[in-house]
């Protein structure tokens, strides 16, 4: 089993002449949330891209405690913006896909779902199909569904942007719990400062298109914060200040 | 606190109103035949149309007994088409040819639609030749299919078989090709070896256009069975109502045409049945 130390060197991405990451640099440590944050449009979704294997790198490298990576593989659990479910299948065969893929036995796949589906409050619902859950409720079931294989480094592309304001209040906390639970490298990307800020151990700054980092600094609140940490003045100065370096970046 | 949760999805409760609606609904579907055929019998027994052109329903009922349950004098002369009592061997004779030129179909048709669904290699070399022969009417096959096969039963199979495949084809090819690239790229990542892509991923998500491909397709197998029975088949349906139209028996054609309905219609009943587990997912 692999530390998740998930590093990234001089990644350049360019679709024929349109260049979209400029040569990123990014190391995420091992078990922390790395919250990457940037303006809209600016490649967040190219690099998670590229980082989960999606898509080829034009120059620089992917590495993974040190061994360099091609090509998606369930090291690297990536949940994307609308969620990975197959709408096909109930949640506990969603679940079980990951384990089921690396043939694992139907009893430790029992177990490992069953596991699942409590730490996302879904027991009353492993045999709903998709379209019968509530949009948090799905987003939790996809990162579950990539969970379930135990990945090193979770690679999450706006996970939330999709729900409303209070449920993505509680998706932030039930995640910070979870990975309280079952530490893994996170790398989190987003364009909103206050889930940056709620989530992430670190941020990352990326520039306007093409990207490059421009900043990384640690957030200066415990692992333990939850909403209240919404009202805490050093918490909103750092917001405000954030959001300016984004603005201007 | 499950139930009531799931209570609170729009969809659900809408559902169940739906369904509360048809119960008395469907009934509605009974109706019309039943004026028709009060119309038809008013129309025959008044003498608005001539027996030869338009017999009364209850000659037509006669023969249609006569057909399946008549003391039978069958298969007397060689190559002559039977017909009372015949019933079940003619039906029997057009199931299997239907039924087999159907799964051919439905298997060649599924192999090729993947292909073409799957490698955009394989579908800039296929899809105009597919195109063009798609376009060909399908009585534009029966002389070649004669040449090729003879009269008689490889004619029509292969009428049918013609007629059966291009639903499935394009059904397959089509939906396989839409599937979301993130259903792809999630198995992937979650571990599915690439050969097995099909199988897990894209099979799954296209079922149900394919399944529409497949009630399509055979429903269009069943009509071409006549076409193909044209060829010069002495068993079948359309052998019988052939030979009914050589000997002016309007009410035997009559016979037919209700056999090919009901059986068409009772075909697509239990092919829904089938398969509806299978895409319930996609359900409204």
């Amino acid at each position: 089993m692999s530390a998740g130390s998930l590093t990234a060197a001089g990644l350049v991405k360019a679709f024929g002449d349109l260049r979209v990451l400029d040569g990123v640099d990014l190391q995420a440590r091992p078990g922390e949330v790395l919250a990457v944050l940037g303006p809209s449009g600016c490649g967040k979704s190219t690099l998670l891209r590229v980082l989960a294997g999606f898509e080829t790198a034009t120059a620089g490298t992917v590495s993974l405690d040190g061994t360099a990576l091609t090509g998606p593989s369930s090291e690297r659990g990536m949940v994307a913006q609308a969620g990975g479910l197959f709408p096909w299948l109930t949640l506990r065969d969603n679940l079980a896909f990951g384990p089921r893929a690396h043939g694992r036995g139907e009893t430790q796949v029992r177990a490992v779902v069953d596991d699942l589906l409590k730490a996302t409050g879904l027991e009353g619902f492993a045999d709903a199909l998709p379209k019968q859950l509530s949009g948090g409720m799905r987003q939790r079931a996809a990162i579950a569904q990539v969970l379930a294989n135990r990945p090193p480094v979770l690679l999450l592309d706006e996970p939330f942007g999709a729900l409303d304001a209070q449920t993505r209040l509680r998706m932030h906390e039930w995640l910070r719990a979870l990975l309280a639970e079952r530490p893994t490298t996170t790398l989190l990307v987003t364009h909103d400062v206050e889930e940056a800020l709620l989530l992430g151990d670190r941020l990352a700054l990326l520039s306007n298109r093409p990207a490059r980092v421009v900043e990384e600094l640690a957030v200066p609140f415990g692992a333990d914060r939850g909403r209240q940490v919404l009202a805490d003045p050093d918490f909103v100065k750092l917001k405000s200040e954030v959001l300016e370096r984004v603005l201007a970046a | 606190m499950a139930a009531a949760l799931l209570e609170e999805v729009p969809g659900a409760t809408a559902v169940r109103r739906r369904r509360g609606g048809t119960r008395y609904r469907r009934l509605l579907g009974f109706a019309v035949p039943l004026v028709m055929l009060g119309l038809w019998q008013v129309a025959a027994s008044t003498g608005l149309f001539p027996p030869r052109l338009l017999p009364a329903p209850s000659t037509v009922g006669e023969q249609l007994w006569s057909f399946f349950f008549g003391r039978t004098g069958t298969l007397t002369l060689q190559g002559v088409v039977p017909f009372t009592g015949a019933g079940p061997e003619h039906l029997l004779a057009s199931l299997r040819r239907c039924g087999v030129s159907w799964v051919l179909a439905v298997c060649v048709g599924t192999v090729v639609g993947l292909a073409l669904g799957l490698s955009s290699i394989a579908r800039d070399l296929l899809d105009p030749v597919l195109n063009a022969l798609r376009a060909v009417p399908l009585f534009a096959w029966l002389p070649l299919a004669l040449v090729w096969f003879g009269i008689g039963e490889g004619s029509a199979r292969a009428i049918i078989f013609v007629g059966a495949l291009w639903p499935v084809l394009v059904a397959v090819g089509d939906s396989t090709a839409r599937v979301p690239r993130v259903h792809v790229e999630t198995a992937r990542m979650l571990g599915t070896p690439r050969r097995w892509l099909w199988r897990r991923v894209y099979l799954p998500s296209a079922l149900p256009e394919v399944v529409t491909g497949l009630r399509l397709s055979l429903t269009l197998a069943w009509t071409c069975v006549i076409v193909g029975e044209l060829s010069g088949t002495t068993l079948g349906v359309g052998a019988m109502m052939n030979s009914a139209r050589e000997s002016g028996r309007t009410d035997q054609i009559v016979v037919g045409i209700l056999v090919f309905a009901v059986v068409g219609l009772l075909a697509d009943l239990v092919l829904r049945a089938v398969t509806r587990p299978w895409v319930r997912w996609a359900g409204a």
